[in-house]
């Protein structure tokens, strides 16, 4: 910890944290969120806060404005920004710091921009005096003028992100805070932001403090790291010495959960973080076909969500759906699940018609096809204890025959989680998010279904859990001979885990194949975008893909593919055009 | 966003010992649910021990004895018919709780059933449901129980079935709106996916996740039931003349205030304090619960 | 917009439509034959029926509710049945001398309400914010008719500065009941402005903790500009709806005061309508408040409307 200054390299530091210590008062004792934390930032570098869901880095960064949450209080050390203590500016001054000196990035620009004002004025009031329209133009939004006079409701995630940096840099601050800055963007969008922001500060030479979770997005912005566990510093250094040679074994474990794109199966993490791939499970070719979908349409009122899709799910293998919000692949997922109709096409199971809704389908069929949801928080009722979570489809579908029966099964389904079964009288307040979403799968699981759909079932877990859950639906697939669908948009995750990959686009499937052969070879430019745009967690990684320029769909209703062999097949496109047929 | 993982230890136990625990814990943590409960809980003992506490007839008239002040026989002094104030007021809380814990139970109770069920079915019969609430919601309720009485006599059943049909309407929403938070919630859905009937979900599901917008809605609105009907017993629509009832006994002594101030006064005080008793608690158990929404900085 | 404006305005209808139905059938349900009322238990056969005939009771029920509705509609209520004036005239005497209370109150429950909602919610737990919510707290747990009892005992007797009586009848002109409304329009805000405080207190609260005011804090705006400009906007949202209620509210708050202090108003007219059986004046005032509750409801909708932007620009491309 004492090394923290050292990385920066002589200059006097322009933002220096001395052994801060925070506390809240909660049930009335204070609950300290961030120990003695020390930190500095010298002009014109990026700070890096790393750290998993409660780690402080968030309550770290704000302090540097000044500001604490509501029933927070500074319980020992000091924040100095250009040598004075922010703690003990007079409201003027604290006023005058924050914009002027400092100035944030919130997580969500959607929460951030008051909703009852126009985006013109909202920028307009943070200060200095470079016309509305140049900070706009700036941000590299398009016809500024006409939105400025927009309200945020009217823009997309990632236009809202870019007026809020324009918001931040209107008066010209030394320093920026970005406090996780594009948590909630899609990749391609996540990584137009950051190419702004990154060129932002260096035109202006700003130095910046970036919170983040997401090592990928350190490694490509940041200087130097700190690393952050339960509002401590565990290791700090400069981002290439951290990256290539983590000291802390808690740094060492986060760094190796970090699924990359170049795994050719799934990495299992040793406690110390040793990192090994585990070969994926080879799905024996006579391994029957569970569900298969042809020309699926899927419509929410008069916009169509999905697309005429095709797939096929055989026993014990992952299929992976990947593409953006919006793309359909949550839809599908519900659909296949039971939640929605589809509109068209045929969605079959082994023994029978998935094309209708849950409550039609005959009861045998139903437990054979279960879902996983994304957030476990909200998938378990909070007032009911896990054990009955699982405890509740055992007898409805009828595989246990008594109460006793019952809790017996489900104490065996929660170890088969990893779990241990004394955590069966827990509400699932009690658990962590891990825990959590391991009940979500034992509850599908005691359907005793033959297939499972889990829908972002990751997202919402910190990187160190997220590599155990993936863990155990992998074990789970090679366990019980599993066809599973795997809903993610996260490449990196996907590589690891499926066997065959198709990439939804605007609910159109545009390519699909074995990992392998997509990973190696991506075919539809939509697929090299969003391997370019993904980001790995290490400071001289090359993009997996060149991005390609404009194109045009080019597939016709009896000529949709370019088959490039082995099951590897991609939508028919072209370049742009002004450049003819390719 | 940042939760941190809290998990008290004390909760392995069993559902029973586990819902005491959480009882225990809100009140711990909520001083004026504890403030408000315990002057509830009085008032209920008074009410039930008005015999014990006090040796005069609440409805024995004493000519000779009419609109005495304070003293060492009459602690609140009597009032123009010469019958013991404290006596009245003490027993008069036996109509005010009686009448207003039935109906506001049956109130509570028809809401939460029509609330849930129009958040689960939603469609049209949400639609129709809400015309028709709105549309007895638009009517005064003073006026509708005004003609319920006197339609129908100034019993306390009449009362019971009047406030229910002024209430009910008011809990529906409430309890619609709460209903309407859970409905979307992944554990319904997930329920939903394993083809469960309405009942079951609802039984399951979503009522656990209501019971504190119902317990605050039956604090609440019992104070509003408490005091509707003293407003219409100081009417003169409510409780019948002898029967010791606080809204009727301000409506006798008002005129005299100037005389025997305690007659009106004591009444007001037993009145106000059980109403700020139930907001408090009501107060106390949303706020320990976040029924008000108020979001805290975690 | 123009779609929603015009759905939200069918609903309104819609809504008075039902509500006028339900006042007729449940004064229809009422016991008692009204001819008998009018003439008296011992009335002869011949008579009641003369007068059913006259009062066209022998009509079916739809048929006389169509003739209500009709005639209410051009501001024919009927004849009271006690009076034997116009309903309509009736109800509009009472009604506007019970609009000078309602616009007074309406005018210092709501303005002092917000303002001590939002310093309530600014100064959260603090000292203002305790003795507002304790003083808002006490003022929803005590009935009407004891604040108006305890005003009556301090500015009429103590310090005999109000009426505490109205010895006017209705057709008292404004000049003569305007020292009389003071301490009724007092009772009122009192109550009235308990709950919009605590509304106002909670939304303020909820808004404050918000991301986009604490954006607009570390922006270095000064206080002020933060409440005036990113908070209030979204805070009042919610309070317009219970201020709405509370309107509505007053048409049946103020029969109790009204009583109190003899104040010849619409609750009054109500109070005493209902002692004597006068339908068509319980069923005009039933009307009449529908229409004050819908229209009070419509009028914070469209407000709503107007200050949400999201609901404004609805249907706009983005």
């Amino acid at each position: 910890m004492g090394a923290s200054g050292t990385a920066s390299s002589g200059a006097t530091p322009i933002v220096s944290v001395n052994s801060l210590s925070v506390a809240y008062r909660s049930g009335g004792r204070d609950v300290p969120v961030v120990r003695e934390v020390s930190l500095e930032v010298a002009p014109g570098r990026t700070v890096a806060l790393v750290g998993e869901s409660g780690s402080g880095k968030s309550t770290v960064a704000a302090t540097l404005l000044g500001h604490l949450r509501h029933g927070s209080r500074i319980t020992g050390g000091s924040v100095h920004i250009k040598g004075s203590d922010v703690f003990a500016l007079s409201p003027r001054e604290l006023r005058r710091l924050r914009g002027g000196t400092v100035a944030m990035v919130a997580q969500n620009a959607g929460h951030a921009l008051t909703p009852s004002m126009r985006i013109g004025r909202q920028i307009a009031e943070a200060g200095g005096d470079i016309p509305v329209v140049d900070l706009l133009d700036q941000v590299r939004l398009p016809r500024p003028a006409e939105l400025a006079r927009r309200y945020p409701h009217e823009l997309s995630g990632g236009q809202q992100q870019r007026v809020a940096i324009a918001m931040a840099i209107a008066a010209r601050p030394d320093v920026l805070v970005l406090d996780e800055p594009t948590t909630g963007l899609d990749v391609v969008t996540q990584r137009g932001v950051l190419d702004l922001i990154a060129g932002l500060r260096d035109e202006l030479g700003l130095a910046a403090v970036l919170v983040s979770h997401d090592l990928g997005v350190v490694a490509h912005l940041a200087d130097d790291v700190t690393v952050l566990r339960s509002g401590r510093v565990v290791e700090s250094s400069s981002t290439r010495t951290l990256f290539a040679t983590p000291q802390d074994p808690y740094t060492r474990k986060l760094l190796a959960s970090v699924p990359r794109l170049d795994d050719a199966g799934l990495a299992l993490v040793g406690e110390a973080g040793e990192r090994e791939v585990r070969p994926k499970a080879q799905v024996p070719v006579e391994a029957t076909v569970a569900v298969s979908a042809r020309e699926v349409t899927v419509d929410y009122g008069s916009t169509r969500a999905v697309h005429g899709v095709s797939f096929d799910v055989r026993r014990g293998e992952v299929l992976a759906l990947v593409g953006e919000s919006g793309s359909g692949k949550s839809t599908l997922a519900w659909t296949l699940a039971g939640l929605r109709t589809p509109s068209g096409g045929t969605l079959t199971h082994e023994s029978g018609d998935l094309a209708r809704p849950a409550e039609r389908r005959p009861l045998s069929l139903r437990r054979r096809v279960q879902l996983v949801f994304q957030n476990a928080d909200t998938s378990l009722n909070p007032r009911r204890s896990v054990g009955d979570a699982v405890r509740r489809p055992l007898r409805f579908f009828g595989s246990a025959t008594s109460q006793a029966d019952a809790a017996v099964r489900a104490r065996e389904l929660i170890s088969d989680v990893r779990l241990d079964p004394a955590l069966a009288d827990r509400l699932p307040a009690q658990l962590s998010g891990g825990q959590r979403q391991r009940i979500g799968i034992a509850r599908a699981l005691a359907g005793e279904p033959d297939v499972l759909i889990a829908d972002e079932i990751t997202t919402a877990l910190d990187v160190s859990v997220q590599a155990e859950v993936l863990r155990l639906l992998d074990d789970l697939r090679r366990e019980r001979r599993l066809a599973c669908l795997f809903i993610s948009h996260d490449l990196a995750v996907v590589r690891g885990i499926a066997d065959r990959v198709a990439v939804l686009r605007h609910g159109v499937v545009v390519e699909e194949g074995p990992t392998e052969a997509v990973f190696a070879s991506p075919g539809h430019p939509y697929t090299r975008q969003l391997m370019a745009a993904a980001l790995e967690p290490d400071p001289d990684a090359e993009p997996l893909a060149e991005d390609t320029a404009e194109w045009v769909d080019t597939a016709e209703p009896d000529d949709l593919w370019t088959d490039h062999g082995d099951g590897h097949r991609v939508r028919r496109w072209s370049t742009s055009v002004t450049e003819g047929n390719a | 966003m940042t939760t941190l993982d809290t998990a008290p230890v004390a909760a392995t136990a069993p559902a029973p010992t586990r819902a005491v625990v959480r009882v225990w814990r809100t009140l711990r943590s909520s001083r004026a649910a504890v403030i408000g409960l315990s002057v509830v809980t009085v008032h209920v003992l008074i009410a039930l021990l008005a015999p014990l506490l006090t040796s005069y007839d609440p409805i024995a008239n004493n000519a000779d004895e009419a609109l005495l002040g304070p003293s060492g026989a009459h602690w609140a002094g009597t009032d123009q018919y010469g019958r013991d104030v404290l006596a009245r007021v003490l027993y008069g809380g036996r109509y005010a709780l009686g009448v207003s814990v039935t109906a506001t139970l049956i109130t509570v109770a028809l809401g939460t059933v029509i609330g849930c069920a129009a958040a689960l079915r939603g469609g049209w019969f949400d639609d129709v449901l809400g015309r028709i609430l709105d549309a007895v919601l638009s009517v005064p309720a003073v006026l509708s129980l005004l003609v319920v009485v006197t339609a129908l006599g100034t019993g306390p059943s009449v009362i019971v079935l009047a406030i229910a049909v002024v209430f009910v309407p008011q809990v529906v929403r409430v309890v619609r709106g709460a209903a309407l938070a859970v409905v979307p919630q992944d554990y319904v859905t997930a329920a939903r996916a394993r083809g469960e009937g309405t009942w079951a979900i609802l039984r399951r599901e979503i009522l656990p996740n209501i019971t504190d917008v119902v317990c605050v809605e039956f604090a609440m609105r019992a104070s509003w039931v408490v005091l509707l009907i003293s407003s219409l017993s100081f009417l003169g629509f409510g409780a019948d003349p002898p029967t010791p009832d606080w809204g009727l006994m301000v409506a006798e002594n008002r005129t005299a205030i100037t005389v025997v101030p305690m007659a009106s006064l004591a009444p007001i005080i037993a009145l106000a304090t059980l109403v700020i008793g139930l907001n408090l608690a009501a107060d106390g158990l949303s706020k320990a619960w976040g029924v008000d929404r108020i979001r805290e900085g975690s | 917009m123009l779609s929603f404006l015009a759905r939200r305005i069918a609903a309104a209808l819609g809504t008075l439509l039902l509500a006028s139905v339900l006042v007729f059938l449940a004064v229809q349900a009422l016991p008692g034959d009204v001819a008998t009322q009018v003439l008296g238990k011992d009335a002869t056969p011949d008579a009641v029926a003369a007068l059913r005939g006259q009062l066209g009771l022998d009509r079916p029920a739809w048929e006389r509710y169509t003739d209500w509705v009709g005639g209410a509609l051009h501001g024919d209520f009927g004849t009271s049945l006690v009076t034997g004036k116009a309903v309509g005239g009736e109800v509009s005497a009472y009604l506007g001398n019970s609009a000078l209370i309602a616009g007074i109150t309406i005018l210092f429950a709501v303005t002092g309400s917000i303002v001590l909602g939002v310093l309530a919610g600014l100064y959260r737990d603090r000292w203002p914010d305790h003795l507002i919510s304790t003083v808002s707290l006490v003022g929803m747990s005590v009935p009407e008719f004891v604040v108006a009892t305890v005003l009556v005992l301090c500015f009429s007797i103590a310090l005999p500065w109000f009426p505490a009586v109205v010895l006017y009848g209705p057709d008292a002109s404004v000049g003569q009941l305007l020292p009389a409304v003071w301490l009724p329009a007092l009772a009122l805000a009192v109550v009235m402005a308990a709950y919009i405080v605590r509304m106002a207190r909670t939304s303020v609260i909820d808004v404050m903790a918000s991301e986009y005011v604490t954006t607009a804090r570390l922006k270095g705006l000064s206080t002020w500009r933060v409440v005036t400009r990113h908070a209030l906007p979204g805070a009042l949202l919610p309070t317009l709806h219970v201020i709405a209620l509370n309107v509505a509210w007053l048409a049946g708050g103020v029969a109790v005061v009204e009583n109190v202090f003899n104040y010849p108003g619409i609750g009054k007219l109500m109070l005493s309508s209902v002692q004597n059986r006068d339908l068509p004046v319980i069923q005009a005032i039933a009307l009449v408040s529908s229409v004050v509750y819908v229209a009070c409801n419509l009028a914070a909708d469209l407000a709503t409307m107007a200050l949400n932007p999201k609901l404004r620009t609805r249907g706009r491309t983005r």
